[in-house]
């Protein structure tokens, strides 16, 4: 009995250590000169998905270049939940962060949060997408702008093919994803005063099957086109396209492989790609900014979007 | 076999029922406790303490859930669900309907005790497997999570109230503070002393104990097995459905998914402090402890700067790890006693 409880103290002290070496060389090579070194986090919705790993790498390019000004550290719940990331941001501050870039999961539940660390003298900068908290600056996508690029970008092809007239569908993730929600906005505004009808929105909660069903949905209700708002749709509008083996105009958002495969073997007309690492690597660059006393001069930033169609790829 | 159990005498009985495990863990966390301190001595900071302390209580709160379940030799998979229920209620009340946010809290609290009644219900009447009963309620529970704002988020729970109408619910269960710790300490402590008084000191408590050591012999013995499992999920529930006001005062809004996974959480948080999974065996001391070690790997392995994929491993190693304790324990006790 004793040497299992030894046995188990072990196991738990290996544990932990374990723990300690993971991290131990960026932490003693940072904590070395800590007298000027502040501290910056980084707060994303998650740390799965490739948009926040970019946002990351851009990040952390500007900290490398400025080390002797940042310690720069990221961090981010293992899901996408309100709680979880108030907690990151608790973590932060009481770990003495001077300048929290956050990607907020919600813009209201985290913006008590983000005031109370703000009361505490914590510099809050938006990375792709804001709270109802003011912060020092945001940079993300302008989805209304970027939407309408789509929206764009559809008509040219069509107006190509000689269509002037017919239904367009759209596939949405939620009535209240604010960022999907903006993009669909701008895309209907590109098809204003032409000859086009666009269907009732079909929302499909960013599930790539689901998304593929309404667009199969949409292409035998005769659409010539369909817009899918973020990557699960936009894979479903790609794939309903290629199987369904007609010439329907599809146009997405963001990129996966398996977005690019569908540009590149033409069921997908483009694709707009966000540009994450531009959000982290200017976030980065206004947090030195802040801690140096500089004034951030544009507060709103718009990374923009770039269309990726089959000849770019 | 039966006669020899009876014999055990009571303080052997005591260290049996999980002492050993809990000095050890506790052991652990003390380890863990330095290695996070010696890494980052931010993490010893008054601030980070209280922080901490804050995270580790609705863990503690859903862990006091799950043990009790436990102890009596079941499983509540629905405490998760329960918590968003209880979240998307309080705040779809306040925020659309505009009640005042403590009749809000009542009618929640009778909605989720409502859950944990059936749980009961459903395992001790019905003999179903707590593991299909709960799982049922889960999903159940989740849904009525959904509609209850119409499968949308809810504003801001002062949307019709006014800010400062709800400002005083905020304070008491997440931003407010009495003698310098947060609230939410405060509240995480004083159902912990209750409900650990209610297991350690009372006749219900023994029943809990007695119909998960061995439900035949409780039952002969003249233990309402029923009322003591519902007993044990009304206690779930309402522990839940408190956290689930902690989430709300805390986001200000309701979230769908909120609670998502928690009734996982909380089996760590009680298996890891010597909660037995077959029953009849746990001390709460010992959640106090699992929650602990959750509630510090979060912060701490943030602190250090360590990848949440990490995290994850580490936690999972200590949770089997705790288990084979417990079953390694019960084996070599078994297998003694035959022996005398």
């Amino acid at each position: 009995m004793k040497k299992f409880l030894a046995l188990l103290t072990c196991l738990l002290l290996i544990a932990g250590l374990f723990a300690a070496c993971g991290s131990g060389g960026t932490d003693e090579a940072a904590s070395g000169d800590t007298a000027e070194v502040a501290k910056v986090y980084l707060i994303t919705m998650d740390q799965m998905d490739q948009h926040w790993q970019n946002v990351n790498k851009g990040a952390e390019e500007v900290a490398a270049a400025n080390s002797d000004l940042v310690e720069y550290k990221w961090s981010a719940p293992d899901k996408k939940d309100d709680a979880q990331q108030i907690d990151k941001v608790n973590n932060a501050v009481a770990d003495g962060a001077k300048v929290i870039m956050i990607a907020a999961n919600g813009p209201d539940a985290i913006s008590s949060a983000l005031e109370e660390a703000a009361g505490k003298g914590v510099k809050i900068l938006y990375v792709d997408s804001p709270a109802n908290f003011p912060g020092e600056a945001t940079f993300a996508t302008d989805n209304k702008a970027a939407g309408k690029t789509a929206g764009e970008q559809m008509l040219a092809e069509l107006q190509a093919q000689g269509i002037t007239s017919g239904d367009i569908g759209i596939i949405n993730v939620k009535p209240d994803t604010t960022s999907c929600v903006l993009r669909e906005e701008g895309f209907r505004s590109a098809f204003e005063g032409t000859g086009f009808n666009i269907l009732t929105t079909q929302f499909c909660e960013g599930d790539a099957a689901k998304s593929q069903d309404a667009a199969a949905n949409f292409i035998s209700q005769g659409c010539v086109a369909i817009f899918g708002t973020n990557e699960g749709g936009t894979v479903g509008v790609g794939n309903a396209i290629k199987a369904s083996g007609k010439s329907v105009v599809g146009v997405g958002f963001d990129k996966s492989d398996t977005i690019l495969g569908l540009v590149k073997d033409g069921s997908l007309l483009c694709t707009m790609a966000q540009n994450p690492d531009q959000m982290g690597k200017l976030g980065m660059e206004a947090a030195i900014k802040l801690l140096n006393g500089e004034p951030i001069d544009n507060k709103n930033v718009d990374t923009g979007v770039s269309v990726i169609t089959k000849d770019n790829l | 076999m039966m006669k020899i159990n009876d014999h055990i005498p009571l303080k052997e009985l005591f260290a049996i029922r999980g002492m050993a495990q809990v000095v050890t863990v506790t052991f652990g966390l003390v380890v863990l406790c330095i290695i996070f301190g010696i890494l980052n001595p931010n993490f010893f900071s008054g601030e980070n303490t209280l922080n901490l302390l804050r995270q580790i209580a609705p863990i503690l709160l859903i862990g006091i859930s799950q043990s009790y379940v436990l102890i009596t030799g079941n499983i509540d998979l629905s405490i998760g669900s329960v918590v968003g229920m209880s979240t998307m209620i309080a705040s779809t009340l306040m925020s659309k309907g505009g009640v005042n946010p403590w009749i809000a809290l009542l009618i929640t609290m009778a909605a989720c005790l409502t859950v944990g009644a059936a749980n009961g219900l459903l395992v001790a009447k019905c003999k179903l497997p707590p593991f299909i009963a709960t799982l049922g309620t889960m999903t159940i529970a989740r849904g009525i999570a959904q509609l209850a704002n119409n499968n949308y988020n809810t504003d801001s729970i002062g949307k019709i109230l006014g800010d400062e109408a709800v400002q005083g619910f905020r304070d008491f269960f997440y931003y407010g503070s009495f003698l310098g710790i947060y609230n939410t300490i405060w509240i995480a402590l004083v159902l912990w002393i209750a409900f650990n008084f209610l297991l350690g000191r009372t006749r219900t408590g023994r029943h809990i104990y007695a119909v998960g050591s061995n439900v035949e012999a409780a039952r002969l013995s003249g233990v309402s097995v029923t009322a003591t499992t519902v007993k044990a999920f009304l206690v779930s529930a309402f522990c839940s459905c408190v956290v689930g006001f902690i989430l709300c005062a805390q986001a200000g809004m309701g979230a769908m998914d909120a609670g998502n996974t928690y009734e996982l959480y909380a089996v760590a948080a009680a298996v890891i402090g010597g909660v037995s999974t077959l029953g009849g065996q746990g001390l709460l001391i010992g959640t106090v402890i699992g929650a602990s070690i959750w509630g510090v790997l979060q912060n701490g392995l943030q602190f250090a700067n360590v990848a949440v994929a990490w995290r994850n491993i580490i936690i999972g190693s200590i949770v089997i790890v705790s288990v084979l304790l417990d079953v390694i324990v019960r084996t070599g006790a078994k297998s003694k006693k035959v022996m005398k």
